[in-house]
């Protein structure tokens, strides 16, 4: 049989072979090997045989088979082995501030670098428990006004996904989410608030990938009245989770609904975390006694496609059904998007998400920054060898003279690096076990995140040790071996000029990296500053708002409810209202479409609908512009709108919007007030328009309180609540709702903050090291100055001069790049402040100083020393 | 007999060699311990046990024959040093000795 090339064992494991193995093996092992793949090949198919031939070879890399490193003369090679560990650890133990700057700073930079990794990759690892998720989409709305888009929203019609499934060959299955506001459940005697609930349909828990630990997985949810809840909300609700055939009261039915199953929680790296899942068939009724089913997109709606490549092809689809629906009058300036799951995450910003969502940006952002502080930890260590390498010459020169060759000098020092290296990783390990409660409440990880037990983490840990090591060792080892033994040893060494440079720009690259660290970080502070101080438009402080009770029997009692709670002189006003300031938009309802009357030209704008009670807009102060507040007369026809809405509309005085009527869905509404701007959704989102219509009912009572003792009021209104309604009572402070809405951005700061000290300390850890390096070279020169009349501070001026001139060239290097980056972030905000000159002046000195500080700590005790000292030496 | 130590499964490649004879090498070792344990071996398992044997002293080796399966390369047959014998029966005696003194319901037919 002759071989066809194709049957021909692949390459480079042989290749592999040669290079690793014993020679005196190689032939026979080789033979082997391949009498072994043309049995293979009889055996199993090609591809296989091949696989087989691959994984062979490299099981043949055993300790017994392969030569040692630098040759054959296995002994000898031992001895040098010992030898090298020998005065690798002299080394170390002479020179302890060169170790112990050189472990620090690796040791800082390996243990930020794998804490800011775990970030990213947890952020990254969205959807990523859902073996499903690469094929599943989600289906949204954007919202246009011809062909200009005008807002996206996540959720969309609950007929779409029938549809998608019966008329499109590449979907598989479809599940809808339908998302409760918050419901009040009753167990046995006593009722709990449920943020997290969701009508769902059957295929759900399989597209998911959720699992039932109680109950039937393939019956449940598949009649109305049907709930399941998560392992937590079971235990927190019951004690237990074998609670499959119980019946729960709830306020979004205000009926009994049966416990069908219990499933694992949520996964913290997804988007669509649930405590509770009711059957949808439940709230289909509801659903479908709206007038039309295309008056509402308010459901979350995946598709499964059957392959995950598929997803163009069904994007293809959605246009010609988006392009059919409107044609057939169903949608109006929209379109039906669809959007991979996994994009969901960190790409997608809609209106009505699930949860709030990462931003791509800042978390390859700060990947980034995490490499740049490892970086400049192990420019630190090549920059410290070199430095050396004058010192370290001699040895060389010795080694060389009795017979080492470049590549065992080369093995000398990347064992050198490895011995420093592992050092630095096993502290960093201790670091990160300490570092990392702290860090996952910094950066807002999930509790229970560890690191310890993935294996993707010791991946990337040794991998950062490994090249870590060769890197770091690379320079030095090439650098060193290269040097000539007979000049070294004739004291004709002179000072490479290459090893200089090298060094200078090295520095200059660690100083332009902290430089802009540190502005990113002062812009990034003052930003938020900035936010947090700006005027939100209304009164957030001392309001106290309390959950509504759900349901109307027991709205009964509200009047009276209030009135006591006015008669109590602690308390300023009470007021009701469908949201408050501070709550995400989902809170609120959205709608296109609305118009003025005699409108010269229709517009397709989003505008958010508000309910208050007449009571609201004193009590959160809000200001009105023009006009006044709901009081005697129809309601029903009178809105109030915000600046904002105006501006849509055309108007630019208030007082022109007074008594101007709108289309309502077919209505006409009067315009009575114009609110002045104020932060309904925080301050980084900027202004929405939004209606107020009136409304006696509401999710919030906000209630605003005088001076006094806050707990003792608290404990009046819970009291107060108790006595007149059934529902749990609970509350927050609206100020800290507005809070909350930084606290990405303060996490983000933090995190940055925490990063740009990091690599500025690392940097200044070099610099300690070059600097005291400079200095004990330069003792000599230094006490002839003295001699000669130099005093301290010129000196230190001499010496500082070399370093502050290369902080000087980082400055300029990294100011255009840092402004670029720094603008664009900026640019983020709606609300931002203005780049100044001392946004980056201040934190350039900041730099300076900091540099110079470290310089003349090392300066400073040898240009005080009496020179006799060190010209007596020798 | 602490001296002379196998390893159980350098203990199967050395009885495979004896076996074997003048057909022993890498391959056919393979062959015949897959036949037996009914499981594939690895190359490398094989070969670290004949080296560290061979070097041992257990095994002498030779270069053999060139076939056109192994790409021009030969063969190397292996062959048990009277060293390597006597520690096969060491090994043997070793164990019918503990088998007799092992009580009777253990080898009794029940287990």
């Amino acid at each position: 049989m002759v071989n066809v090339k194709n049957d021909l064992p692949p390459r480079w494991p042989i290749w592999l072979l040669r290079k690793f193995l014993r020679p005196q093996y190689v032939e026979e092992i080789e033979g082997d090997l391949e009498e072994r793949f043309v049995d293979d090949t009889e055996r199993y198919s090609l591809n296989k045989a091949k696989r087989q031939f691959i994984w062979q070879s490299l099981k043949l890399m055993r300790p017994a088979l392969i030569r040692m490193i630098g040759g054959t003369q296995n002994l000898n090679n031992i001895g040098m082995f010992k030898n090298n560990f020998k005065t690798i650890l002299r080394i170390i133990g002479r020179e302890k501030m060169y170790t112990a700057i050189n472990v620090i700073g690796l040791t800082a930079g390996i243990s930020v670098a794998l804490l800011m990794l775990s970030y990213v990759h947890f952020e990254l690892s969205y959807e990523s428990s859902n073996p499903k998720s690469d094929r599943m989409t989600r289906i949204t709305i954007d919202y246009m006004d011809g062909s200009s888009l005008i807002d996206q929203d996540a959720e969309s019609y609950h007929l779409l996904g029938p549809m998608m499934k019966a008329e499109f060959p590449e979907v598989e299955e479809f599940t809808r989410a339908y998302r409760m506001s918050e419901a009040v459940l009753k167990v046995d005697e006593s009722s709990f608030r449920a943020a997290r609930v969701f009508a769902v349909d059957h295929s759900f828990l399989s597209l998911f990938s959720y699992s039932l630990m109680q109950g039937n997985e393939k019956t449940a949810l598949t009649n109305p009245n049907e709930m399941i809840l998560t392992e937590s909300a079971a235990q927190r609700y019951f004690g237990t989770t074998d609670i499959v055939g119980k019946t729960i009261w709830t306020s979004v039915t205000n009926s009994e609904l049966k416990v069908v199953g219990v499933t694992t929680d949520s996964p913290a790296n997804s988007h669509l975390k649930f405590d509770i899942l009711f059957s949808y068939s439940t709230m289909k009724q509801k659903l479908e006694e709206r007038e039309s089913p295309w008056n509402s997109n308010d459901t979350f709606t995946y598709v499964l496609l059957t392959e995950a490549d598929k997803y163009d092809t069904f994007s293809a689809s959605i246009d010609k059904l988006s392009k059919r629906l409107e044609a057939e009058e169903k949608i109006e300036n929209e379109r039906v998007i669809g959007q991979k799951m996994q994009d969901i995450h960190l790409y997608s910003h809609k209106s009505y998400e699930a949860e709030a969502g990462g931003n791509a940006t800042i978390v390859y952002f700060l990947f980034l920054v995490a490499l740049l502080v490892i970086i400049i930890a192990i420019v630190n260590y090549i920059n410290l060898a070199t430095a050396k390498s004058m010192d370290r010459a001699k040895e060389v020169g010795i080694r060389k003279v009795i017979g080492s060759t470049n590549n065992q000098l080369k093995v000398r020092f990347f064992i050198e690096s490895l011995v420093i290296n592992g050092m630095a990783s096993s502290f960093s390990l201790i670091t990160i076990y300490l570092l990392l409660p702290g860090f996952k409440a910094m950066a807002g990880l999930p509790k229970d995140f560890t690191l310890f037990d993935k294996g993707l983490f010791w991946l990337v840990f040794s991998g950062a040790i490994v090249i870590s090591t060769l890197v770091g060792g690379s320079f030095p080892a090439f650098i060193l071996s290269s040097f000539k033994p007979v000049a070294v040893l004739k004291g004709k060494f002179a000072h490479s000029s290459g090893g200089i440079l090298l060094r200078k720009s090295l520095v200059v690259f660690q100083f332009s990296i902290a430089i802009f660290l540190l502005i990113q970080t002062f812009t990034s502070s003052k930003q938020l500053e900035y936010m947090q101080a700006k005027d939100l438009g209304l009164n957030s402080e001392q309001v106290v708002v309390v959950h509504a009770p759900p349901t109307r029997s027991e709205m009964v009692n509200f009047k009276l409810f209030r009135d006591e709670l006015l008669n109590n002189s602690s308390f300023k006003s009470v007021a009701l209202s469908t949201t408050v300031p501070g709550q995400p938009t989902s809170m609120m309802g959205s709608t296109t479409g609305i118009n003025l009357i005699n409108a010269v030209e229709e517009h397709n704008f989003n505008f958010f609908i508000y309910f208050t009670d007449d009571r609201y807009i004193p009590a959160m102060q809000l200001e009105l512009l023009a006009g006044q507040n709901f009081g005697k007369g129809v309601y029903e026809q009178d809105v109030i709108v915000n600046e904002e809405a105006i501006k849509l509309w055309g108007f630019t005085d208030p007082s022109e919007a007074i008594n101007q009527k709108i289309n309502f869905w077919g209505d006409d509404r009067t315009i009575i007030g114009v609110l002045k701007n104020f932060h309904q959704t925080g301050v980084k989102e900027g202004y929405i328009p939004m209606i107020f219509r009136y409304g006696n009912f509401g999710d919030y009572v906000s209630i605003r309180t005088g001076a006094g003792d806050i707990i003792s009021q608290l404990s009046q209104i819970e009291s107060l609540y108790n006595e007149h309604f059934d529902s749990p009572f609970e509350f927050f402070f609206l100020d800290q709702k507005f809070d909350e809405h930084f606290k990405s951005d303060q996490q983000f700061q933090t995190v940055f903050s925490a990063l740009s000290i990091f690599a500025l300390l690392i940097t200044c850890l070099g610099l300690l090291g070059l600097s005291s390096y400079t200095v004990a070279k330069r003792k000599k020169e230094i006490g002839v100055r003295k001699v000669l009349g130099a005093s301290v501070s010129q000196v230190i001026a001499l010496i500082s001069k070399d370093f502050l001139w290369l902080i000087g060239i980082a400055t300029l290097i990294a100011l255009p790049i840092t402004y670029y980056i720094v603008g664009n972030w900026l640019n983020s905000y709606s609300y931002r402040i203005d780049i100044s000159f001392w946004l980056f002046a201040g934190p350039a000195i900041v730099v300076f100083l900091v540099a110079l500080t470290t310089i003349s700590s090392r300066t400073l005790s040898i240009s005080k020393m009496n020179p006799v000292n060190s010209l007596r030496d020798e | 007999m602490k001296k002379n130590k196998l390893g159980e499964f350098q203990e199967l490649v050395l009885m495979s060699v004896v076996i074997l004879q003048e057909n022993a090498y890498g391959n056919e070792i393979e062959r015949y311990l897959e036949k037996c344990l009914q499981e594939r071996q690895s190359m490398g398992a094989i070969q670290t046990a004949l080296k560290r044997m061979e070097e041992k002293g257990y095994l002498t080796s030779k270069w053999g024959e060139v076939t056109q399966k192994r790409g021009g390369k030969r063969k190397r047959i292996y062959t048990a040093t009277p060293m390597g014998v006597k520690v096969l029966r060491d090994m043997r005696d070793l164990r019918t000795q503990m088998w007799s003194a092992m009580p009777d319901m253990a080898i009794g037919g029940e287990w």
